[in-house]
């Protein structure tokens, strides 16, 4: 603390004091010279190891190619142990690679659970009703176009009236000719009746739309009339029967859909 | 701490040349030692020692001269210091026979004849941390606000404000403590 360093440290006070705007306090210069006392005069006497690695310094100062045996020989324990890792890391220093690991660990199980939870409530989403009906909704709304396929899947609730009369020509193709009579029979009965009703209205392209909005009662029984030329067009094309129905529907399906629009708005 | 690096043993040290290792190694380690005293260390050799172990190796890399050089070996020192406050906050405190706690015990001679040391750490370590850190980097390790702001990680606005209310807050100290002794 004596001798050449005494201007600077002076100075060194002397700014701080008159940064802190403190340069008359007597007590605090005194303080901080004490605190400046603490540093020693002398450098402490090595240990063995820094002994070795200094004198490696002034005997291995004929090759600058020696610091690295030198460092090696000198701290066998720290440096030539964890030389093989990319960063050569000190004893008593611990990397913080692993924390970083772990962080990265911590983010990937933190995806994992939000992905897990939107599925959850997908699922959850999926299995209520509303939703399911809204799903429907909008699927129904964008096939929109082929019209005709899409009332038919959705009418399958009131269909079952007529629904006994399509398996029974697709289960007895053999046969044909009884199967599809008895069917052609339920279809006429079952379109006239709405046939009779829509056989003033026209318009055959608006019914697939509000249909579905007043689904249940009316456009039911309709759907059921032209699915049957559709199911027995199949066996409908290896028997003479088969010609018969599609004509009937052929005449009544453009005009049943017709129904719909004025019922619809009707009921509600 | 009388004397400074010459130009050319620092030049060999940061070229990475073992020469310069003793000088700076003469030169540096009384104020790091000084720096671990300060800061209340058990065992401050052991622990300045330890640095240089660490630092003679990698001076190699180390560039900006003089404050270069001091820079990095305080930054690793402060290092060392943060490690050994976290390592002692994990071991129990080992309560050996302290004559201090002796109901026994008189005023050693020597510590009020030299008084010096133990008065001013005894203060500091009332400072708040930070402060403590910054008051002795600044005196004890010589260091400018720059090169504190850089070992702190702090801004330099920062290291001043806390120099600022380290230095008052010690002024009140100090001049307290002169009232309670007179």
């Amino acid at each position: 603390m004596t001798g050449t360093r005494d201007p600077q440290q002076d100075d060194t006070i002397q700014a701080m004091l008159g940064d802190s705007g403190l340069e008359s306090a007597a007590e605090l210069r005194s303080a901080l010279e004490q605190l400046r006392a603490v540093v020693p005069d002398a450098a402490p006497a090595p240990r063995a190891d820094l002994a070795a690695l200094l004198a490696a310094g002034t005997a291995g100062a004929a090759g600058p190619a020696a610091p690295d045996s030198a460092t090696t020989t000198a701290l066998p324990t720290v440096a030539s142990a964890k030389n093989d890792a990319d960063p050569p890391l000190p004893a008593g220093v611990t990397s913080l690679a692993e924390r970083r690991g772990r962080k990265r660990r911590l983010a990937i199980v933190g995806g994992a659970v939000v992905g897990a939870m939107t599925l959850g409530a997908g699922a959850v989403a999926a299995s209520s009703e509303d939703f399911r009906h809204s799903v429907s909704h909008t699927v129904g709304v964008i096939f929109q176009p082929p019209g005709h396929g899409a009332p038919a899947p959705e009418h399958v609730q009131p269909s079952p009236s007529t629904i006994p009369a399509l398996p029974v020509p697709g289960a007895t193709p053999g046969p044909g000719t009884p199967g599809a009579a008895p069917s052609g029979a339920s279809a006429r009965s079952t379109s006239s009746t709405p046939g009779s009703p829509a056989a003033g209205h026209k318009p055959p392209a608006t019914p697939p739309a509000v249909g579905r909005d007043g689904i249940l009662p009316t456009p039911g029984q309709r759907p059921g009339a032209p699915g049957l030329p559709a199911s027995p067009g199949l066996p409908g094309g290896g028997g003479n029967p088969g010609k018969d129905l599609p004509r009937v529907p052929g005449h009544i399906t453009p005009t049943l859909p017709g129904v719909v629009p004025t019922k619809a708005p009707g009921q509600p | 701490m009388a004397q400074q690096l010459s130009d050319d043993e620092l030049s060999a040290a940061l070229a990475g040349d073992p020469s310069g290792f003793s000088a700076v190694y003469a030169v540096i380690s009384p104020a790091v030692l000084g720096y671990f005293r300060a800061r209340g260390v058990d065992d401050a050799e052991a622990l300045t020692q330890d640095v240089f172990v660490d630092v003679l190796p990698k001076l190699a890399g180390v560039r900006g001269g003089h404050t270069g050089l001091r820079t990095f070996i305080f930054s690793v020192a402060h290092a060392r210091l943060v490690d050994y406050r976290r390592r002692a906050e994990r071991t129990p405190h080992l309560a050996e026979y302290d004559p201090l706690n002796d109901a026994r015990y008189s005023a050693s001679a020597e510590d009020e004849a030299l008084g010096s040391l133990g008065g001013i750490s005894d203060t500091l370590a009332r400072l708040n941390e930070e402060q403590r850190e910054v008051l002795v980097l600044r005196i004890v390790a010589d260091l400018s606000i720059e090169q504190v702001a850089g070992i702190m990680d702090k801004t330099p606005g920062a290291i001043k404000q806390l120099q600022r209310r380290g230095l008052s807050a010690l002024r009140e100290l100090v001049t307290e403590k002169d009232h309670a002794a007179s």
